[in-house]
């Protein structure tokens, strides 16, 4: 068998491996700092304002140009998720209706095992 | 052999053709590697039990003749999507449990919606899960429910657990889940209150979008996606290696946003005031104090988990009320605890044998 420590390719593997190591480790005590969390809230901060000035321009935009605005639209969003809702609940209880009745084919999937199922004793099977 | 440089010299020639192949090897496969797209996630046989908004139950076929009279509920963690815990055929946490003879339901989330963002914590603990956990009961005949969290799914699950200590919960499973918010040192100091706006975050941008969560998890090792890059190109003529590559950073790439108010509280209630551990957290006005949970728990922690350090997730076992408790601390990560060869090795035969016997 080649011996893995003298081997190039394992070597370089490993030198991989070392240094995220050694990078992790310093990033993570670079960034365990309150430099670290004040100066990445800063950029932060300024992305998040930039973009609710962007959002506000564009409302403004819409409105002008006799789109439907942002409000309107979750409006509807949120009328047709309850729609959803409804028909999600509408569909549960038509199985269940189903399931109650014994129709054929009256469950929702392939029938189901018994639950009588017990633990297996210590190596084998099922008591 | 050269026993003063210790090369095996016969090998040199073997080892430069196998060099030469893999080259090729690699050529060929990163251009397959480019057009074509990874494995299909997710393909356990399941049905949709229940559906509303960010909430997804599903009910996975069962495969085996005889099931365990007590489901399963699995709460997956909210900023991640549940295909983690059923990957492929054979790498499939979910496919291993029906297997095995459970009965298993999955509350999975999508991505909740701009008007979702008012979405606080007691939409999670008090509707979302009694919800799912109804709907489960109602399907199976069975009061009982075995409730299994991931992460942030075992935090819900605990607070769950703690304000409904009287039942149904039957047995409470937590994978790698944190009670002292103090001790996620990096995600405390990227939260640090006299730098870290919440509010304004919040107002601004109304739900946490899924790439700030991404960054926040990558920030934690940030060499990591670089070097496994570098690794992917030297394995890409092996197909496991890209196969197995390419599940798990979809999956990691995959976050969810989360919604507005859900984590303005996170950040105050945990991060900032750590609740949970000062046995003050309450969710609508109700106390969770998880010393109130008698079913039985098992707590599974990872012990290189650079995402959930074992020191914040470690006061679990302590803290809760039951007499049946048991942590068991298993070799791997955050992840490669719950999926992956290290799984399948270790955490899910001892979840078998401690859920099996429970679940009568």
């Amino acid at each position: 068998m080649a011996d893995k420590s003298n081997d190039p390719v394992a070597m370089w593997q490993n030198m991989i491996g070392e240094m995220e190591k050694g990078f992790n480790a310093f990033a993570n005590q670079a960034m365990a700092s309150p430099e670290f969390s004040k100066a990445v809230n800063q950029v932060g901060g300024v992305t998040a304002g930039a973009q609710k000035q962007l959002g506000d321009m564009m409302e403004k935009y819409l409105v002008g140009m006799n789109l439907p605005s942002r409000a309107q639209m979750v409006g509807m969003a949120e009328r047709l998720q309850a729609i959803e809702g409804q028909l999600g609940e509408i569909k549960t209880l038509l199985h269940q209706m189903q399931r109650n009745s014994g129709a054929p084919g009256g469950s929702a999937g392939p029938p189901r095992p018994p639950r009588t199922r017990r633990p297996p004793v210590a190596g084998g099977e099922p008591k | 052999m050269n026993a003063a440089a210790g090369l095996d010299l016969l090998s040199i020639p073997d080892r430069i053709q196998s060099e030469v192949q893999r080259a090729i090897q690699r050529s060929i496969k990163g251009v397959e590697y480019i057009a074509s797209s990874g494995p299909s996630l997710g393909s356990t046989p399941k049905d949709i039990l229940h559906a509303r908004g960010t909430m997804n139950l599903y009910h996975y076929r069962a495969v085996a003749d005889e099931i365990y009279r007590v489901p399963i509920l699995i709460v997956m963690a909210t900023t991640n999507r549940g295909y983690i815990l059923d990957l492929v055929p054979g790498q499939s946490f979910i496919e291993f449990l029906l297997k095995r003879g459970y009965d298993v339901y999955m509350l999975d989330w999508s991505a909740p919606k701009p008007e979702e963002k008012s979405l606080r914590m007691e939409d999670y603990v008090l509707d979302f899960i009694p919800d799912c956990i109804r709907q489960v009961q109602r399907d199976c005949g069975v009061t009982d429910v075995t409730l299994i969290g991931y992460c942030f799914g075992g935090v819900l699950s605990l607070l769950y657990g703690s304000i409904f200590a009287d039942g149904p919960l039957k047995n409470l499973i937590c994978f790698t889940t944190p009670v002292d918010f103090r001790e996620m040192k990096l995600f405390q100091n990227f939260a640090d209150r006299r730098y870290f706006d919440v509010d304004r975050l919040i107002d601004s941008a109304g739900n946490v979008p899924p790439e700030m969560i991404l960054s926040s998890f990558e920030m934690l090792r940030p060499a990591s996606r670089a070097a496994s890059q570098v690794q992917l190109w030297e394995n890409i003529w092996n197909d496991e290696y890209v196969k197995s590559y390419r599940m798990f950073d979809r999956w990691a790439t995959d976050t969810l946003p989360l919604a507005g108010e859900y984590f303005r509280q996170i950040t105050k209630d945990l991060m900032w005031e750590n609740k949970l551990y000062n046995d003050a957290m309450s969710v609508g006005g109700r106390l969770a104090d998880i010393s109130r949970i008698t079913a039985p728990v098992l707590h599974a922690v990872a012990e290189h988990d650079h995402i959930v350090p074992y020191d914040a997730a470690k006061p679990l076992i302590q803290k809760i009320g039951s007499s049946d408790k048991q942590e068991v601390m298993l070799k791997g990560g955050h992840v490669s605890l719950v999926a992956g060869a290290n799984a399948i090795k270790r955490l899910w035969p001892k979840l078998d044998s401690w859920l099996g016997e429970r679940s009568t």
